[in-house]
Parts: C-alpha cells; sequence; structure tokens
C-alpha cells in the first residue's frame, strides 16, 4: 500500500474478457468482500500488476451478481460503514471451478505454444 | 446442468422484475471513495489531498454508474422502450405525417388482403384432389351448349382408344332423389363411373369405392353417402356401413363415406353417390344413338401437357364425329382442359383483373411511404446530426429510426387487418352468385403477413437511409445541403404514383362507362310493374302434361279475377338471362314449306319461347309486321308462331314472312320432319335474350295451344301486369293458389329486380376496381402533396432570398407549382402509355365502350390535372404567402 502512485505506473496489463470475472470469483472464494476489498486483494496478490480499475470492477460486481454467481448483502465494513459485502454462491462456486479448469489448460496450451514450461502450472 | 440454467434465469427474472435502488449503487461507490481517501490519508496525505487524489482515481462516476446499469438483464429493454417513447413523441409533433403513413398503409394493407383472400380461392385454391393439376375435362362444345360434354355413345371409344391419360372416367349428373322411410328428406344423387373416385384420387374417409360387379346394369345396389349427410343423419356412427336405406323407394346399401372435402369436378351439391351402372351397349341405342349425356374427366399421363392430350384425341374425336347427323357435325368441337378452368370460367378474368389492381395499390402505398419516410428522413437530417454529436451511436439511431418504422407499419397493419375483415364483408355482401367460392372467402394470415413485411421494408429502407450516413456537421449548421439523389428518388416515386393511378383510373374508368351502357340500354321491353310467378309442381302429383296444364290454366283463371292484375301472360322462360333455362334450336332445322331454310351446315341457333297472347301485351313487346296471336287461337286445333324481327329478316329477307308455313326437324334418331306445322301470323320486335351483354338472338314465339297437353310442363313462368304495389298483390295471389293446391309453393318476383341483378357481376366489378382507382389516385396526391410541401419547406430560406432580391410572389408560385406540374406531366404521360398498353386486358367486360375510348382517357387526364394541381397549388400558395423577413431569419 505505501507506493499508491498508480497513476505513474505502467498501464496495467489488459485484461481478457471473462478473466477479470475469474480473478473476482476466486477472490470472493475467500469469504464475503466488499468492492473496495476485492480491488485491493487483486492488487495485493498480485504484486500491484493488476489495478482494477472501478470502471470496470463494478459493472462486473454487477454482472456476476445478475448471473447469480455471487450474491450480496448490505453490512457492516470493519471502519463500521455501511458497505456492501459479495459472496459466492452455490452456482458460482460450481463456475469457478469450471472457469479455473478452463484456464488452466488454455494457458498451458498458450504456454506450450510459446515453447516455455507454464509457470502457473507448476 | 439444466438446473443451473433454471437458476440462472430465475435469477435474471427476478433482476429484471426487481429494479435495484439506484441509491444503492450511490452508496456503494461513495463507500469505495471513502476507502480509497482513508487509505490515502493512511499513507500519509494531508485529507483535502487525499480525497481529492482518491475521485481523480476512480474517474466518471456517472459513467461507472451508467455502466453498472447497462449489466441490469432487460436494461436492453429499457432503451426499446425509450425508442418507442422518442417515436409516439415524434408522431404527436408531426400528425399529419403520421395519419398519412397509416392510413396508406392501412388502406394498402387492408385492400390487398382482402382482394387476395377473395381471389386465392379462385385462383389458387388446390382442388382436393391427388395431384388436382393433371385433372382435366374433356368434352364436346357446340353452339347450343358452350361447356363440354361427353356422349354416352362416344365416350367408351375414347376410353378404350385413348394415349395422353393414364385414366378415364365420368359422372352423369346430379338429381333430386329422397330417403322415402322414416324421417323423409330431400337430397341431391350422383351417378358417376366406377373408376370415378380413383381417377380424382379421393378415397373414401369410411368403408370402400364401388366395385366392378357394382356398376354393372341390375348390380347390387349400392352408394357413398356425403360427410355431411353422415353427420346429419348419423352423427357419424362408423355402423353406418352396410346399412340399408330406401332411395326413391329402392333399397340401397351404404359402402362408404365420402371425405369431408370431397366435390364433384362441376361443384354439384351432392348428398349421395351411385354407380351409373350404364349399359355400354344400350348408349349406341338411346337419344337417337348418341347415348345419354355425361361428363368426363381424365388424368394426364405424367409429361403430357394439356395441348398434347388435345392433339392425341383430335383423331378419336374426328372419328366419332361421323356418327353425329351431318346437318350439325361440325358445330361439334374438341374441348380438353383443366378442371379448374371449367370450375372457374371467366372468374379468371376478373380475379386477375382485380389481383392485378390490388397490386398496384400495394405499389402505391408502397412508393407513398417510402418517399413520406424520405422526406422526414431530409428534414431531420439536422436532428440526427445533433443527436450523434450528443454521443448516441450510429446503431442506437437506426434502431431508434427502426423503431418508428415498426411502430408505424404494426398499427398500421392493425388497422388494415380490420380494414381488410369489413372489406371481405361488404365484397361478399355484394358479390354476385356467380363467383365461386367466394362466400367462404376468409382472411389469409399468410397474406397479410406478406403485406406487413412489404411495408415494412419499405418504411425501413427509406427511413434507415438518413440514419445510415453518417450525419454531417454541416447539418448541424442547418445550411440546406440536401442530398440530391433521396429528393430524385421521391421525386420518381411521386411521378410513378401518379403514372400507376392513371392505369387504375382508367380501366375504372371504362368499365364504369361500360356498366353504364349495360344499365341504360334498351332492353326491348318493360320490366317495370312486372310480377313474375314460378310454381314448382311436384312431379309426383302432376304425372303428366295434362296435369300441369290443367292446374296452370285454373290459375291462370284465378289471377285475372283478382283485382289490380291488369293482364296475365305465359310463358316457359324468359328473357333477357341466357343462362336460365330456355329451349333453342339450331337454324338449320328450321323448314320452309318443306324445304330447308339456309344451306346445310349452316350453323347458328335461334332462342325458342312457347307463350300465350298476352306475353307481348305484359312485356309490352310490339308487334311490327301482322299481329299478335288472339285467344281464340289457344283452343284452335291448328299451330301459330311468331318471328322475332331478326329471324324474319333471316328467313325471309323479302319480308314476306306473314302467312308462311314452318316446320322444325326432328331426330329419332334420324331426320323426319314430322312436327306440326306453323302459321307465321306476325313478326315481334327484337329483345334482349342472350344476357345483358351479348348480341341479340333471332328467337320465335309458339303459341301456347291447349291441343298440345304433352308440351306443359315445369318450366312455365305467369307475368301480371300490376296496377297495384307488390306489396297489395302477393298475399292475394299466394292465397288464389293456396285455394287450388295447398302444397304447391308459389314463387313471385319483380322482373325489373330480376333483370338488375344480371347486372351485379358487373356492378361488383366496377364498384371494386373504382374502389381501387380512387384509393389510389387519393394516396397518389397525398404523395404529390406531400412532397410539394417538403420541397415549398426546404426552400422557404430561398424564397426569401429570392423575394427580398425582387422576385413577385407570382413567380414563387410558379417556381414551386412548377416542380408539381412536371411531375404530374411526367407521371400521367407515363401512366397513359402504360394505361394503352394493358387495357387490352379489360377487353372482354366491356360492353359497347371499347378499350381506347378517347373520351375515357380525356377525362381521366382532366381528372388527373385538376386533383394533382390542387395538391400542388396548397403548399405553392402558402410558400407565396412568405414573409421574406420571416424566411431569412428562418434560421
Amino acid at each position: 500500500l505505501s507506493n499508491i502512485e498508480g497513476s505513474e505506473m505502467p498501464p496495467s496489463t489488459d485484461l481478457l474478457q471473462g478473466t477479470l470475472d475469474l480473478l473476482i470469483l476466486q477472490t470472493l472464494a475467500l469469504g464475503p468482500m466488499h468492492g473496495w476489498g476485492v480491488a485491493q486483494r487483486i492488487q495485493q496478490v498480485s504484486n500491484e500488476v493488476l489495478q482494477i480499475g472501478q470502471g470496470s470492477l463494478y459493472p462486473a460486481l454487477h454482472r456476476l451478481e445478475y448471473k447469480g454467481w455471487i450474491q450480496a448483502d448490505w453490512g457492516n465494513s470493519e471502519n463500521n460503514r455501511r458497505a456492501k459485502f459479495y459472496s459466492l454462491t452455490v452456482t458460482g462456486r460450481q463456475q469457478l471451478e469450471a472457469e479455473l479448469d478452463t484456464w488452466e489448460r488454455l494457458s498451458s496450451a498458450i504456454g506450450l505454444v510459446l515453447s516455455r514450461v507454464p509457470e502457473a502450472s507448476a | 446442468m439444466i438446473k443451473d440454467m433454471i437458476s440462472e434465469w430465475l435469477t435474471r427474472l427476478r433482476f429484471l422484475v426487481k429494479r435495484p435502488k439506484p441509491a444503492d449503487l450511490d452508496d456503494e461507490l461513495k463507500f469505495h471513495v471513502e476507502q480509497a481517501t482513508a487509505a490515502n490519508a493512511a499513507a500519509g496525505m494531508a485529507p483535502e489531498e487525499a480525497r481529492r487524489r482518491a475521485l481523480v482515481e476512480f474517474g466518471g462516476v456517472e459513467r461507472a454508474r451508467e455502466q453498472c446499469h447497462e449489466q441490469r438483464p432487460g436494461w436492453w429493454l429499457g432503451t426499446v422502450a425509450q425508442d418507442v417513447h422518442y417515436a409516439l413523441r415524434g408522431f404527436r409533433r408531426n400528425p399529419v405525417f403520421t395519419i398519412t403513413v397509416l392510413a396508406t398503409l392501412a388502406l394498402g394493407i387492408g385492400a390487398t388482403t382482402a382482394v387476395f383472400s377473395v381471389v386465392d380461392r379462385i385462383l389458387f385454391r388446390s382442388l382436393p384432389y391427388a395431384h388436382d393439376n393433371r385433372l382435366v375435362s374433356v368434352g364436346l362444345v357446340q353452339s347450343l351448349e358452350r361447356q363440354e360434354f361427353m356422349l354416352g355413345g362416344f365416350y367408351y371409344e375414347w376410353q378404350d382408344n385413348q394415349r395422353p391419360f393414364t385414366s378415364m372416367t365420368f359422372e352423369h349428373g346430379t338429381y333430386e332423389c329422397s330417403i322415402t322411410q322414416a324421417n323423409p328428406v330431400y337430397l341431391q344423387c350422383a351417378d358417376v363411373a366406377q373408376n370415378f373416385l380413383p381417377t380424382l384420387g379421393v378415397s373414401p374417409e369410411l368403408g370402400r369405392n364401388f366395385t366392378p360387379e357394382e356398376d354393372l346394369p341390375n348390380g347390387p345396389k349400392v352408394a357413398m353417402i356425403s360427410d355431411g349427410l353422415w353427420l346429419s343423419r348419423y352423427n357419424r356412427d362408423p355402423g353406418v356401413l352396410n346399412k340399408t336405406i330406401m332411395i326413391d323407394d329402392h333399397a340401397v346399401r351404404i359402402i362408404g363415406v365420402l371425405p369431408r372435402d370431397f366435390e364433384m369436378p362441376r361443384l354439384q351439391e351432392t348428398d349421395i353417390v351411385r354407380p351409373a351402372a350404364f349399359d355400354i351397349a344400350a348408349q349406341h341405342t338411346v337419344n337417337s344413338g348418341i347415348g345419354w349425356p355425361i361428363w368426363a374427366f381424365a388424368r394426364l399421363k405424367p409429361g403430357v401437357s394439356i395441348q398434347e392430350a388435345r392433339s392425341e384425341m383430335e383423331p378419336l374425336f374426328l372419328h366419332t364425329q361421323q356418327w353425329i347427323p351431318a346437318q350439325f357435325r361440325n358445330e361439334f368441337k374438341l374441348q380438353v382442359r383443366s378442371i379448374r378452368d371449367r370450375q372457374m370460367q371467366d372468374a379468371y378474368t376478373v380475379a386477375w383483373i382485380l389481383l392485378g389492381a390490388v397490386f398496384a395499390v400495394l405499389l402505391i402505398a408502397c412508393a407513398n411511404v417510402a418517399s413520406l419516410f424520405s422526406a422526414r428522413g431530409a428534414a431531420r437530417e439536422r436532428e440526427l446530426a445533433v443527436r450523434s454529436a450528443l454521443g448516441a451511436s450510429r446503431g442506437r439511431l437506426i434502431r431508434q429510426t427502426l423503431t418508428e418504422a415498426f411502430l408505424l407499419a404494426a398499427t398500421g397493419a392493425a388497422a388494415g387487418c380490420v380494414l381488410a375483415e369489413i372489406l371481405l364483408r361488404i365484397f361478399i355482401a355484394i358479390a354476385p352468385t356467380g363467383v365461386p367460392f367466394l362466400a367462404n372467402a376468409r382472411l389469409d394470415v399468410r397474406i397479410v403477413l406478406f403485406a406487413v413485411l412489404i411495408s415494412l421494408l419499405c418504411a425501413a429502407l427509406f427511413g434507415i437511409m438518413p440514419a445510415l450516413e453518417k450525419p454531417r456537421a454541416t447539418a448541424l449548421v442547418g445550411r440546406q445541403t440536401k442530398s440530391g439523389a433521396h429528393a430524385r428518388l421521391r421525386r420518381v416515386l411521386v411521378a410513378a404514383q401518379i403514372g400507376i393511378s392513371v392505369v387504375l383510373l382508367s380501366g375504372a374508368s371504362l368499365l364504369v362507362k361500360s356498366f353504364w351502357n349495360l344499365e341504360q340500354q334498351n332492353l326491348g321491353m318493360q320490366t317495370r310493374d312486372v310480377l313474375t310467378l314460378h310454381i314448382p309442381l311436384n312431379w309426383e302429383r302432376y304425372p303428366s302434361g295434362q296435369a300441369y296444364m290443367n292446374f296452370y290454366l285454373r290459375v291462370e283463371a284465378a289471377l285475372r279475377r283478382l283485382p289490380g292484375i291488369a293482364a296475365v301472360g305465359m310463358t316457359n322462360s324468359l328473357p333477357p338471362d341466357a343462362n336460365s333455362w330456355h329451349g333453342g334450336r339450331r337454324l338449320a332445322d328450321i323448314f320452309i314449306g318443306g324445304k330447308p331454310s339456309t344451306p346445310p351446315g349452316t350453323g347458328g341457333t335461334v332462342v325458342a319461347r312457347m307463350v300465350t297472347p298476352d306475353y307481348f301485351r305484359v312485356l309490352q313487346i310490339p308487334i311490327v309486321q301482322g299481329r299478335g296471336f288472339t285467344e281464340e287461337e289457344r283452343s284452335s286445333s291448328s299451330d301459330f308462331i311468331i318471328l322475332s324481327k331478326l329471324l324474319a329478316a333471316q328467313l325471309f329477307p323479302q319480308g314476306d314472312a306473314i302467312g308462311q308455313h314452318i316446320q322444325f326437324a326432328n331426330y329419332n334418331p334420324y331426320f323426319v320432319l314430322d312436327g306440326p306445322v306453323f302459321t307465321i301470323v306476325g313478326v315481334a320486335a327484337d329483345v334482349k335474350n342472350a344476357g345483358l351483354a351479348a348480341q341479340d338472338e333471332p328467337e320465335y314465339y309458339e303459341l301456347r295451344s291447349n291441343h298440345h297437353p304433352e308440351s306443359w310442363d315445369q318450366h312455365h313462368i305467369f307475368l301480371l301486369e300490376s296496377t297495384l304495389p307488390v306489396s297489395v298483390v302477393t298475399p292475394w295471389i299466394r292465397s288464389q293458389i293456396a285455394q287450388l293446391d295447398p302444397t304447391a309453393p308459389a314463387e313471385i318476383g319483380v322482373l325489373s329486380q330480376d333483370v338488375h341483378k344480371l347486372a351485379d357481376r358487373p356492378r361488383f366489378e366496377t364498384a371494386l376496381l373504382g374502389f381501387f382507382a380512387l384509393c389510389g389516385l387519393a394516396m397518389a396526391v397525398i404523395g404529390l402533396y406531400g412532397v410539394i410541401a417538403f420541397v415549398a419547406a426546404q426552400r422557404t430560406q430561398e424564397i426569401g432570398v429570392r423575394m427580398a432580391l425582387g422576385a413577385t410572389r407570382l413567380d414563387i408560385l410558379r417556381l414551386i407549382a412548377g416542380e408539381g406540374v412536371r411531375l404530374i406531366v411526367l407521371g400521367g404521360v407515363v401512366g397513359l402509355a402504360a394505361a394503352l398498353a394493358t387495357v387490352q386486358l379489360l377487353k372482354s367486360l366491356l360492353f359497347n365502350v371499347g378499350p381506347y375510348d378517347p373520351a375515357i382517357y380525356a377525362a381521366v387526364a382532366v381528372l388527373l390535372a385538376l386533383v394533382a394541381l390542387t395538391a400542388t397549388l396548397i403548399p405553392a400558395r402558402t410558400a407565396m404567402k412568405v414573409e421574406p423577413v420571416e424566411a431569412l431569419r428562418y434560421e
């Protein structure tokens, strides 16, 4: 959180359509979280490489909610503010597993094409 | 998996119904910004700076909010609703455009659908036979019978030796029959060949077809019943098979039920079908050796055309022609045509003409909608540019235009369907009885869809065009930058509309004039205040000519005693209807003083009537030479005859007809001259006796005499000259007849109404085509008005400049009206040329008016010029009144 000067960083890698959904689902698999938390978590875990713009985060969260993969409940945040917490539904969990499978197959296939040992599968 | 899909759909559905609260989203986004601010502050920023940073990082709050909204299922529906609202607002702002488009669409769709629903049954209906297009009607025609028929004596020769058909069959006509047991009922029976149903490709709904044994003379008596009879009498009980019923006192076994959609090829009503059981050998002896008249049908072999079949049958026809007596052998011709042609007769021509007219109307409607949309599109170029500049995507603009087109088309179509239903009912109500299948015409959904689709395409195509072009920045400025191509297209469309409506108008005017001639012509007889009385007697109660004669003479005497009846004439048939029953002779059969009146082989037929002296008095047919019949001659033992002027001129060119003796040839089976000798006592003026539109035919009147009781039969009509109203006399007549025979039904008619009814068909045709022509003209004029008004509005500024530079108001009028006049002249000339080229089609429907009647075309041109000029001058006058100052400030 120390170097928040994100604007000075090189533009973050454009995420593939659908990858953002996967990241959100994976993050929420750890437990209920609000939008801000999801963004921070992804940023942290990816060592600040993946910065989720609010412009895509919230539409994605809403889209997943409308699909019924995640559900939202209003609760109190750690600093006692009213916040919207998202959590995985049963369908969402199944979806996550299916998408993880797909992703692993896809990334190892891409790795093979690029003739490099895919680190992700290790 | 399916469970997942269902639950996902349910979730979506829940969100579709339940709108998320906008405040929730705001709270959520606000929370995010607060968290970011807090994080920034924790990193050591000043509170102010921390918040500013957070907001900058967040970016457009509004954009994020909108994107979240767009995720919602049904968001798309919301934009459609927006488009619809927008379109409706636009329509309200521009009611003339809206109403014009709606009226045009409704008229186009309504008229097309209604007419197509009518002609579809006539032109394209599939007959209820397997492979109905391979079925033909085969037979002979001659001058006394123009609908092909067959003779039993020829049929078997043809059937055994023909090559073009897989099979040939016949029916022996229908006749009245009755079930004579409990619940007696009058029915129509038809006698058919054993292979009749198989040849037509009809299989019984229940039971089986006739066997060859059942078709032999004195074979087992069997019958098939119609589906209608099966329902009404047996309530569809399958146990009806092998039941025995009494038909005309004969026990007949039911062996089958005909399919529900079964119909005889000549469309006669039929309740019971029985084997004809012909004695083939006898066909060469009965009816003068030529056999009974029958009607033959055949199924073409695959690959054989009707023309080929005809030429292949020709040698057989020529062979059997030798059996026809030499006097009229050459009058017979071979006829092979499809069953459909035989059924439809001249309804074909009318149907095609109506179809053509209605497509012309649809074309005009489409052109009208297209030019209206195009004009509107051009006028909205600026609006589109503004919306585009404000961020509306191209797709959104096109969708908006499509929404408008679709809304109009849908509303227009709905109105069109209502109109079609109304029109169809009117058609059926005013239609003459002669048009087959008209009475059960129904709205055709396919054609409604077709018409709607066409109109939608027109509207969409021309509506989208302006939206497809990227709105130019210059359009924002509002300078007049009209795309010339669209303007030219609109002018072409308007000129085309005028042209098409000229074609319609010319056709309609010709029919109106023809109909006028038909109604106004001199029939040669008086029909006003003449009552007709027909008494169909039951032949079982009146078994002989003598019985008929006695009854009719008593009725005549009773009628003469009635007050208000000035004269009572009797006849066995009535002019002018050529299709109602009447007697006829060949001209060649008339002998004068024992010698043939004309060289052998001369064609031509003569109408024959048997009348009493008062016939001429009631109908006021003048005797132009000699005298009429007298009452005394009725009971004299001699025979008297009156010729029509036409016949007298043919038989006695010297004018010496009176007092001559004539006789008629008989054939039983060979020619003899043994009939009564008639003395010619007079020559009567000609009357219309071959239908309203046809040429008069020569005619003679035999005196209905009391010493030939065998000549009296059910063909008997009383003609009453009444000085009192029909409603007064009718009950008196009925009570007189009831006193003589309470079971005798009396059919009383008014002759002038019967004659009026003969004109039903031309009236129908004229009314329909006239209606379409007026529709077409109205739409073309609306289109013209629209385009001129549009051009005038577009040029308001130019007009201002011109007037500021010194143009007079008259110059402006000329400028704007000139545009319209050019279109009128162009459309009018092209239309007249097209009318002259196509009007030939109407020829068979016209009476006493040529297809190139110059007065008609002059009238059409004048009418068009007047109406179209008015449509041009109204907007042109508005343009003329433009105040230059106003116009220049128009920006």
